[in-house]
């Protein structure tokens, strides 16, 4: 009996023992990897990583992300200027006919650590604070500790103030939003995210700051099509003019806002007996838009400096 | 020395049989099975009836049964079959899946390509294991699609409608090619198969051989397969340029593998704005399902190719030049030809679970997938000139009503650019017209005329007053 309790006592002795050691090694390992990574970590090593959707199309891409890049690039030159894509679909695409290979943002958090970057400044070129940028969030959430300090610029329409500037800086570009005559549509792409609040908060932005004319509705969400139609026919214009409120004109701006099929906004809003016009620019063509993302940028890197 | 007679009797006989079996080497003679035959993968096939409750893993192995005619024995398909539209509402099996599901539905045969067997092999053992009958077909070659369909109207029990079929079939091609052949201006096509390396296809392959059916002049007709048995070649982007002023038509194909570019892709490019075709806004893309897969459907493929090639001779209008009340088929097929629309496919095999905002490709209750309208009135519909119906959960074309002005006004205002003038014509019965924003446009810029200071929105127009309209949008 005695021989029995001394072989169990020993047995939950040993298990014991091979599950607190399994659990502090794995501790330790994971630890000790982010110790050494921070310790190889250097501060003055600076970078700024600018996470876009990304696409495949080469002209839009170097008009539009490629733009923000630069000007952000140009913003501060002591920061690397590093570039990571989220969709992994358009990244094999660009690889596979291309032969370029752009980072996913795993890869691109990898690469800053094992480049001993110490200070490192996240800018998302996202429209709002939606589901690509919480995703964008999850992936880098496990490098965090890996740099002597990260910080977040915001995505575009994140303050109140972001509204504003958005507006400003796509009538300075606009000149048809001065035209009464004319109402002005702006195609989004929508969400299921609570972030899809947005759009209603920027037509109303449009309407408080005079631009009766200027509508947002979205591809996938609300506001839908009908509701935009329902707009139209109150504010009853000559002319529509249909320009989508994505960084990227891509294949929504093409496809389902222009297009020539029988669903797209240009052909149904013509079956409206509206007189339509399709301008095929991203966001990231305004100057006005580029200049807010460094503004973002600015603020994350500012707020790092003054802690 | 009775050994040795019988040896070589057995011998001589073994070597006749081998000699009359040359002439047809795939035919297996098995005497005691019905149909009997060697499949692509090499496998002798013994049935001794007809599949009844048959599962097709190839979309072209579902189209080519409805082709058939013996969809009523089809009890499932793959993710990807969607033509003929009913196909798309076949309840799914997929061999990267669990067998288990494909076994349980109880099928006396399943019909694969060599693919499914090279990609999932224990799925389709784990079929063969519950004795359900597996037959691997895909014609590698145009001149084997024949012998394709042969083999599948055997399996199916539709032989007697086989014969009949390929006999239209080429038929089909040869009027094409007949056509083509009396034109003088050959046109020259870069046809791009895939954006990486802008590759095109052997001159072999389905829509190789499709470009000459339609009469074209194939800028890559010396090229060479990628890998042996690969209808894909190499041409590349330097090859392209150096060519630019000699392509009269740029048609890139366009599906879920392989893909060539979209249009905003090709104007993207690079030094792709000196291409002939281009700036002559002759880029056209290709459903592959139309142009590279072994179908009956192919013919309509083929016929695309030469509307792009030829437009005004394939498009011919003059059937329609006359003063008979257009129907609204006539109405379809009038706009089909004169802007030389497209035909619509479904880009997407998931087109059927996606609700569609407005019409679902197929599914007017009226407009049979064999019908000979049947792709001009998708095509209008789905470019937004003609509106369906909906009626009861269903969708109508109602193909033998008349068209009223009304309609007409709306097609030909959203076909063309018209801006709202500051005239502001009286128009006593604006207010019967459906359109009234539309119809006062058109009226302003001159595009219809009163009749008494009335549109008549409802009143029928004629074949050559839809020609008429249509001269304002050329």
């Amino acid at each position: 009996m005695k021989k029995k309790i001394l072989v169990l006592l020993g047995l939950a002795a040993v298990t014991f023992a091979m599950f607190f050691s399994g659990c502090s090694s794995t501790q330790n390992n994971s630890d000790g990897q982010n110790d050494e990574a921070l310790q190889n970590a250097d501060e003055n090593k600076k970078a700024v990583l600018v996470v876009s959707f990304g696409t495949s199309y080469n002209e839009s891409r170097e008009k539009t992300i490629g733009a923000v890049e630069k000007k952000i690039a140009d913003a501060f030159p002591d920061y690397d200027q590093k570039r990571a894509f989220t969709s992994q679909i358009i990244i094999d695409k660009i690889n596979d006919r291309d032969g370029e290979k752009i980072d996913n943002v795993d890869e691109a958090m990898q690469k800053l650590v094992d480049e001993g970057y110490g200070t490192v400044v996240v800018q998302p070129t996202h429209v709002m604070n939606g589901e690509e940028y919480d995703e964008m969030k999850e992936l880098t959430a496990p490098y965090e500790n890996k740099f002597k300090s990260i910080k977040y610029g915001t995505p575009l329409l994140t303050s109140s103030d972001d509204y504003e500037k958005v507006i400003k800086a796509i009538a300075a570009e606009t000149p048809q939003l001065e035209d009464k005559e004319c109402a002005v549509v702006f195609m989004g792409h929508g969400t299921e995210h609570f972030a899809n609040a947005t759009y209603s908060a920027l037509d109303y932005r449009f309407k408080s700051m005079g631009y009766d004319n200027a509508f947002v509705g979205t591809v996938e969400s609300y506001p839908d099509l009908d509701k935009i139609k329902t707009d139209l026919a109150n504010y009853n214009p000559k002319k529509v003019v249909l320009i989508p409120l994505m960084i990227v004109a891509g294949d929504h701006a093409n496809n389902d806002m222009a297009g020539d099929e029988e669903d797209s906004w240009k052909t149904q809003l013509k079956k409206e007996g509206y007189e339509v016009e399709c301008i095929i620019k991203g966001l990231g063509e305004y100057s006005g838009i580029q200049d807010m993302f460094v503004e973002h940028c600015n603020a994350a890197i500012s707020n790092e400096e003054a802690e | 020395m009775k050994k040795i007679i019988y040896i070589l009797t057995a011998l001589c006989l073994t070597v006749c049989f081998c000699c009359c079996n040359k002439g047809d080497e795939n035919v297996n003679k098995d005497v005691s099975s019905a149909i009997s035959f060697v499949d692509d993968d090499g496998i002798n096939i013994n049935m001794d009836k007809p599949g009844e409750r048959i599962i097709s893993l190839y979309s072209a192995h579902t189209e080519n049964i409805y082709y058939l005619g013996a969809e009523s024995k089809l009890i499932g398909a793959y993710k990807t079959c969607t033509y003929p539209p009913d196909a798309a509402f076949l309840e799914r099996f997929d061999y990267n899946g669990d067998p288990e599901a494909i076994i349980a539905a109880n099928p006396d045969l399943v019909i694969i390509r060599p693919f499914v067997r090279k990609k999932a092999p224990d799925y389709v053992k784990a079929i063969e294991n519950a004795d359900i009958t597996v037959v691997s077909l895909y014609p590698d070659k145009f001149e084997e699609f024949d012998d394709y369909i042969n083999k599948l109207a055997m399996i199916t029990g539709t032989t007697e409608k086989a014969r009949p079929l390929l006999n239209n079939f080429h038929k089909e091609l040869d009027d094409i090619k007949n056509t083509t052949a009396l034109i003088s201006n050959i046109q020259t096509i870069f046809f791009e198969s895939t954006e990486t390396n802008i590759r095109t296809i052997t001159p072999d392959s389905m829509a190789g051989i499709a470009i000459e059916y339609a009469g074209g002049n194939n800028i890559a007709k010396d090229t060479k397969p990628i890998e042996k048995g690969s209808s894909i070649a190499e041409f590349g982007e330097e090859k392209v340029l150096m060519n630019a002023d000699n392509i009269d038509v740029y048609v890139s194909q366009r599906g879920s593998m392989n893909s060539g570019a979209s249009e905003q892709g090709i104007s993207e490019r690079a030094g792709f704005d000196t291409i002939k075709a281009i700036k002559d806004g002759r880029f056209y893309t290709i459903n592959e399902k139309i142009i590279s897969s072994p179908t009956f459907r192919y013919v309509k493929g083929v016929r695309e190719l030469a509307r792009y090639l030829y437009p005004d001779v394939m498009d011919d209008i003059t059937p329609y030049q006359n003063n008979s009340t257009a129907a609204r088929s006539d109405f379809a097929n009038i706009l089909f030809r004169y802007l030389h629309i497209p035909i619509f496919v479904p880009s997407s095999s998931s087109y059927y679970q996606t609700e569609q905002k407005g019409h679902t490709f197929g599914l007017f209750d009226d407009v049979n997938w064999q019908d000979e309208d049947f792709d001009s009135i998708e095509a209008c519909v789905e470019s937004g000139y003609i509106e369906g119906f909906k009626e009861n959960d269903k969708e109508y074309f109602k193909p033998s009503e008349i068209v009223s002005r009304d309609e007409l006004a709306q097609a030909i205002f959203v076909i063309g650019d018209f801006s709202s003038k500051d005239v502001n014509t009286y128009i006593s019965d604006i207010d019967k017209s459906k359109h009234q924003r539309i119809v006062q446009i058109l009226v302003d810029n001159g595009i219809f005329e009163l009749n008494n200071g009335k549109f008549e929105p409802e009143r029928q127009v004629t074949n050559n007053e839809i020609l008429k309209a249509l001269e304002y949008v050329k």
